[in-house]
């Protein structure tokens, strides 16, 4: 039994991780950029989640109506008014740039809402049921697991149903042949930046009432999304879906036969291991460069 | 003719420097890290502007040096130098194993995997026990010859020395078919490993260059300071500020670190110690017991990282090449 317990609680919080995973992924893939303040724009997504239920008592899963709206028109003009002006420069000017973003992101933040972190607590925070006898099971956690698939499934959905979703996948497998078939790959680059940070922000939200909030929390998230991404392969929505369950297992599982100290280190280790190994992921493409 | 006469003049004010503002350890402690940022940057300028890989993770190799030599020092009491030239083994085994990984790699990968290389060695110093995990490593007592280690002007003139030395490396580098093949990787690398280059061997050299002079800088400021954690030699924040000095001086130019830590380290200096409220307070314009006052007061001091972001971002939008970019495009 001791072998599920952390198997169950690795998968549930692995869903939340996916998320950011695939938020990130996502941009990877339609712009080739590596977005260095996708862990900032999730405790943004934090922060909202906490502040809707203590300034206007919304509970934090009902919330994400208000979210992701407003996070996906923040992804949004921040495309508009900064990355795209990089699309075309070399990669280290476009990390640089996202790492200012996220710099002035959780500086403003640190300003504003102090380094004092912030709990958010529901009446069900600590609840949890028993599952075959002795395996429990976080509520919070839980929600949080089903609202992601929900909106894996809503996205998912989106990318293969919808001609903007076609359009964005178009883009993210060619940009110049997709701009030659008519396609306006300006507006995709901020729609999945819009829908990348949205996703990083829900995921923020979703992982508030189980987690502490401080401006400086998207630092331990950022890496993770990487090492998510680079597993599963970097622009491949399926892979960081996969990678972000395996590395919520592997997190869980190291948390309970080794130490929680450590379990960071092992995670980097994966993320090396596979640069050295299988470069191009899980399911990224043949090359991997 | 003309460049001797200007490294002659700025060296004789570097080496002067201290003799005319006399022993005031404020304006030295400000020069001192003025000098160790210039240093660490050009280092990374090594790799990073030359070779065009950019390492995000420069603060293992300065955090390898600091380590490595406080915990010798406190453990067997060796010579200090040769706790410096052991930093510098540690931190070149971490460049060849960060190295053999990535380099077969291109585009983000090396950006990324140098921050989980950094990642891994900030966390297992903090996890293990020989490294005083999270409380750091206090330095009683340092001795060198007849060095007064107590006072800072040794520790000018070693950082001093070490920019030098750098500097020189990167000027000799420049000119040498080493430094050609790192540029023409650089700017095409398929291009360079058609004409026989061997892209992986010369990127591990300038790795490894880089690396152990950055290890010599950790080891320098663990002495001087005398005290080391995580937060201050490891994390990922200094091995940003390394990278935005080279950027706002000029990345792979041989001053534009220099100019980079000259505009960097006396701003942070200012907005650490208030000084722009200060100044507004002075000059009438904000009460200081208003509002305003409080809260620049209470704030700014803790806003240069966010100073630092904003710099950043207009430097990339408007100035990629950095001040001396500038420069060389008005001739």
């Amino acid at each position: 039994m001791s072998f599920l317990q952390p198997l169950i609680s690795g998968i549930l919080t692995g869903g939340v991780y996916a998320l950011a995973g695939i938020g990130m992924s996502l941009v990877f893939g339609v712009m080739n950029i590596s977005n260095f303040a996708h862990g900032d724009l999730m405790m943004l997504g934090m922060y909202l989640a906490f502040f809707a239920f203590t300034l206007l008592h919304i509970d934090p899963y009902i919330s994400l109506v208000l979210i992701i709206p407003i996070a996906f028109l923040f992804g949004y003009m921040m495309e508009k008014v900064f990355i795209n002006r990089v699309i075309h420069h070399p990669h280290q000017n476009q990390i640089l740039l996202t790492v200012g973003l996220g710099l002035i992101m959780s500086n403003t933040a640190l300003l504003a809402f102090t380094s004092d972190p912030k709990i958010l607590t529901t009446t069900y925070s600590s609840s949890a049921f028993n599952l075959l006898g002795d395996v429990s099971v976080s509520v919070p956690l839980l929600l949080s697991f089903l609202i992601t698939c929900l909106i894996t499934v809503i996205l998912y959905l989106f990318l293969s149903k919808t001609s903007t979703g076609m359009a964005l996948r178009a883009t993210s497998q060619n940009r110049e042949a997709a701009q030659l078939m008519g396609i306006n790959v300006a507006k995709m680059s901020a729609i999945a930046f819009g829908i990348g940070t949205a996703l990083a922000a829900t995921a923020g939200a979703l992982i508030a009432p189980t987690y502490y909030i401080h401006p400086l929390a998207g630092h331990s998230f950022l890496l993770k999304a990487f090492t998510i991404c680079v597993l599963g392969g970097l622009g491949s929505v399926v892979g960081a879906g996969v990678g972000g369950i395996i590395i919520g297992v592997v997190e869980a599982m190291s948390s309970t036969y080794l130490s929680s100290d450590w379990k960071d280190v092992i995670v980097f280790v994966i993320f090396l291991a596979v640069l050295l190994f299988r470069p191009q992921g899980l399911f990224g493409k043949k090359g991997g460069q | 003719m003309k460049q001797i006469a200007f490294i002659a003049a700025i060296a004789a004010i570097a080496i002067s420097l201290p003799l005319v503002i006399g022993e005031s350890p404020y304006f030295i402690g400000i020069l001192i890290s003025l000098l160790m940022m210039a240093a660490l940057s050009s280092a990374w300028n090594i790799l990073g502007g030359y070779a065009g890989q950019y390492s995000f993770g420069h603060a293992a190799y300065f955090g390898a040096g600091a380590y490595t030599t406080l915990i010798l020092l406190t453990l067997y009491n060796l010579n200090p130098l040769l706790c410096m030239a052991m930093g510098v083994v540690v931190a070149s085994i971490i460049a060849l194993i960060t190295g053999s990984i990535v380099f077969r790699l291109r585009g983000h990968y090396f950006g990324l995997a140098s921050i989980a290389v950094a990642e891994v060695v900030r966390l297992s110093v903090l996890n293990f026990e020989f490294t005083g995990g999270a409380q750091g490593i206090l330095l009683s007592d340092v001795v060198l010859w007849d060095l007064d280690l107590n006072s800072k002007i040794p520790f000018y003139y070693g950082m001093l020395l070490v920019l030098a030395v750098t500097l020189a490396i990167t000027a000799y580098l420049r000119k040498s078919k080493t430094g050609y093949y790192l540029q023409a990787i650089r700017e095409d690398q398929d291009a360079a490993s058609s004409l026989g280059i061997n892209i992986s061997f010369y990127k591990n050299k300038a790795l490894l260059i880089s690396a152990a002079l950055t290890s010599v800088l950790g080891s320098l400021y663990g002495l001087y300071i005398r005290f080391i954690d995580t937060s201050a030699v490891l994390d990922l924040r200094l091995s940003i500020e390394i990278i935005l000095t080279a950027i706002i001086g000029g990345v792979g130019t041989l001053w534009g670190p220099v100019v980079g830590a000259l505009l960097l380290v006396p701003l942070a200096e200012m907005l650490r110690s208030n000084f722009f409220g200060d100044m507004l307070i002075n000059a009438g314009l904000v009460s200081e017991t208003s509002g305003v006052g409080m809260f620049l007061k209470d704030n700014l001091a803790h806003a240069h990282v966010l100073v630092y972001g904003i710099i950043t971002v207009l430097c990339i939008l408007y100035l990629p090449k950095g001040v001396l970019g500038l420069f060389r495009r008005k001739k």
